[in-house]
């Protein structure tokens, strides 16, 4: 059982943030509210969210498992305002959702969550830097660097106390360096890995520009990207494998 | 046995290159690159995969077409080279060179007809895997540090033994022969755009109720690479007379028919010549040199081999979540 009634805005927000690293997955119905994991195919960004039964008008759940084609859904939840609500209703018997939205219905045939890939297992990462940063800032770095790279290295110099951007072009080079001044806040250990642009830009577009985002970063480790949505009722965690640096 | 007859009795699935990522492959570097050959050049100009002093470089191209697919899914290759031609498969060769001498005047008389469509599909078939292509095939593999296997003998029969012995999770060529030789697994159409198909011994066998020596009494009795069948005999019925009567031998005799060195064609399939051997399968190509090899020495447009490389670089240099779960 699944009914829910939920502010546009909300949803496509909480869908983008699913859909820039894959195009369908599966999404558990608990009666706390939903969640979802996913990885992309080349196992190199991954994404953790939940969004709380409080974050909905209204929400009615019993613990169902559904295969979304997040595309499709996706296409469907833009058809709203971000102000109009959104109505939706699983029926158990066709496997199918319904959704409506002002009148408008929308009867979307589900995918088997069988077919879609496993949901991936959460690295175990211990992560020696933790740094809060707007997500305006995140934006900034991203921006600049893909315009000089295709990759990008984040870390923290510990004897200084700052977070470092580095992207190093064939001709040209981006540098941004952010102390704890300009940081919400920062807890420095030696961090230094290198990523790739696309995906981290793809994260950036989910990244809401006013979030407090909270990132951890190792020594050629996986970075974390956590941050909130709707008011603090759902969080998303970003994960995504570094490059390979070449000495 | 003729290859469409062994996919009639072999238990083949599509599986999704998803599902192969961190496995290894045992490649027939002949096949593939043959694969490689006839279908990168097919339909387009010779002459843009020859250098000037008409050296033929389309195999580098493929090369570095062919391998970033491998590399994206963490399907690491190792490339299994041909050793010496078997003594018995002469003939098949003699047949394979004759049909390319007929080739070569058909596409004459396309050329003097000015048919370009007939020109290319002849130029494909005419490819043939010169000790130039081969040996520039192995250096550029070097230089990208892909593992490389010489065979003493068929490079397919030692890619079925080392997926046999574990040394492989499969072996890969698109020849059915592969069930002959004992894989265990075999992925066939890795030079395809879709996914790969997974033929499986043991289903296969099943699927018959053979052993794996009566299953080569079967193709045998059809015709193999070593020997032409029996005429009047296909796949269901060459079963049924190996079911019935147990073995080759049992099934020529209830017969009253004879196959000239049957069991020295037995053995070619299961004890062939091959090697013990257990390659180094971490890979840190120097994708520069590669590049230099393919664009200096060889003066290959770099517009066709430049996305591959990047491609390379990139699967090789990014790492999966699951190297931290």
């Amino acid at each position: 059982m699944f009914k829910a009634i939920v502010r546009a805005e909300r949803l496509q927000s909480t869908l983008d943030s699913v859909g820039v690293l894959v195009d369908e997955c599966k999404i558990h119905l608990d009666e706390g509210g939903i969640e979802i994991r996913a990885v992309d195919p080349a196992n190199v960004g991954m994404v953790d969210l939940s969004l709380d039964a409080d974050a909905f008008e209204s929400y009615e759940a019993d613990g169902g498992l559904i295969g979304v084609n997040l595309v499709r859904l996706q296409d469907i939840a833009g058809m709203a305002d971000s102000d109009q609500l959104v109505e939706l209703e699983l029926d158990e018997e066709t496997r199918k959702l319904h959704i409506s939205i002002d009148g408008l219905e929308y009867t979307l045939a589900l995918i088997d969550p069988e077919s879609i890939r496993e949901e991936p297992d959460l690295p175990d990462l211990d992560l020696s830097s933790t740094i809060v940063i707007e997500g305006r800032d995140i934006d900034r770095a991203v921006t600049a660097a893909d315009m000089v790279s295709d990759h990008i290295e984040l870390g923290v110099d510990e004897a200084d106390g700052v977070f470092y951007v580095k992207a190093e072009g064939d001709t040209d080079d981006v540098h941004l360096e952010l102390d704890g001044d300009d940081l919400i806040d920062l807890v420095a250990g030696e961090a230094s890995s290198l990523f790739s642009l696309d995906y981290l830009q793809d994260m950036n577009k989910a990244i809401p520009k006013d979030a407090e985002v909270t990132m951890e970063l190792g020594e050629e480790f996986p970075v974390k990207l956590h941050f909130d949505i709707a008011e603090g009722e759902g969080a998303v965690t970003y994960m995504l494998a570094p490059r390979i640096q070449s000495n | 046995m003729g290859n469409a007859d062994l996919r009639d009795l072999a238990a083949i699935e599509e599986v999704s290159f998803d599902e192969l990522s961190g496995s290894t492959v045992a490649v027939d570097a002949h096949n593939w690159l043959y694969r490689y050959l006839t279908t990168t050049v097919k339909w387009t100009n010779d002459e843009a995969y020859t250098t000037a002093d008409g050296t033929e470089v389309a195999n580098l191209i493929g090369v570095v077409q062919g391998l970033p697919k491998f590399f994206e899914h963490d399907l690491t290759p190792i490339f299994v080279f041909d050793g010496a031609v078997t003594d018995l498969k002469d003939d098949e060769i003699e047949k394979r060179r004759e049909q390319r001498e007929q080739y070569e005047d058909d596409l004459e008389a396309a050329r003097e007809r000015g048919d370009s469509i007939a020109v290319a599909r002849l130029e494909s078939r005419t490819q043939r895997l010169t000790e130039t292509i081969i040996e520039t095939t192995r250096d550029l593999l070097g230089l990208l540090d892909v593992p490389v296997v010489d065979a003493p003998a068929e490079g397919e029969a030692q890619c079925a033994h080392m997926a046999r012995q574990g040394v492989v999770d499969y072996a890969g060529t698109e020849d059915y022969d592969a069930l002959l030789f004992g894989s265990p697994l075999t992925l066939r159409q890795l030079t395809s755009k879709g996914d790969p198909e997974r033929m499986d011994l043991d289903a296969t066998l099943a699927r018959h109720d053979l052993t794996w020596e009566q299953l080569v009494d079967v193709a045998i009795l059809c015709g193999t690479d070593f020997n032409d069948g029996i005429s009047g005999i296909g796949p269901k019925t060459a079963v049924s007379l190996v079911t019935e009567h147990g073995d080759l031998s049992g099934a020529l005799a209830a017969r009253g028919e004879q196959i000239e060195h049957a069991d020295r064609i037995q053995q070619l399939f299961l004890d062939p010549a091959v090697v013990e051997t257990d390659p180094d399968t971490s890979i840190e190509p120097d994708v520069d040199a590669a590049r230099e090899y393919v664009v200096d020495q060889w003066g290959v447009d770099p517009d066709e081999v430049d996305r591959g490389f990047e491609r390379i670089e990139d699967a090789l240099v990014q790492t999966g979540l699951d190297n931290w779960t």
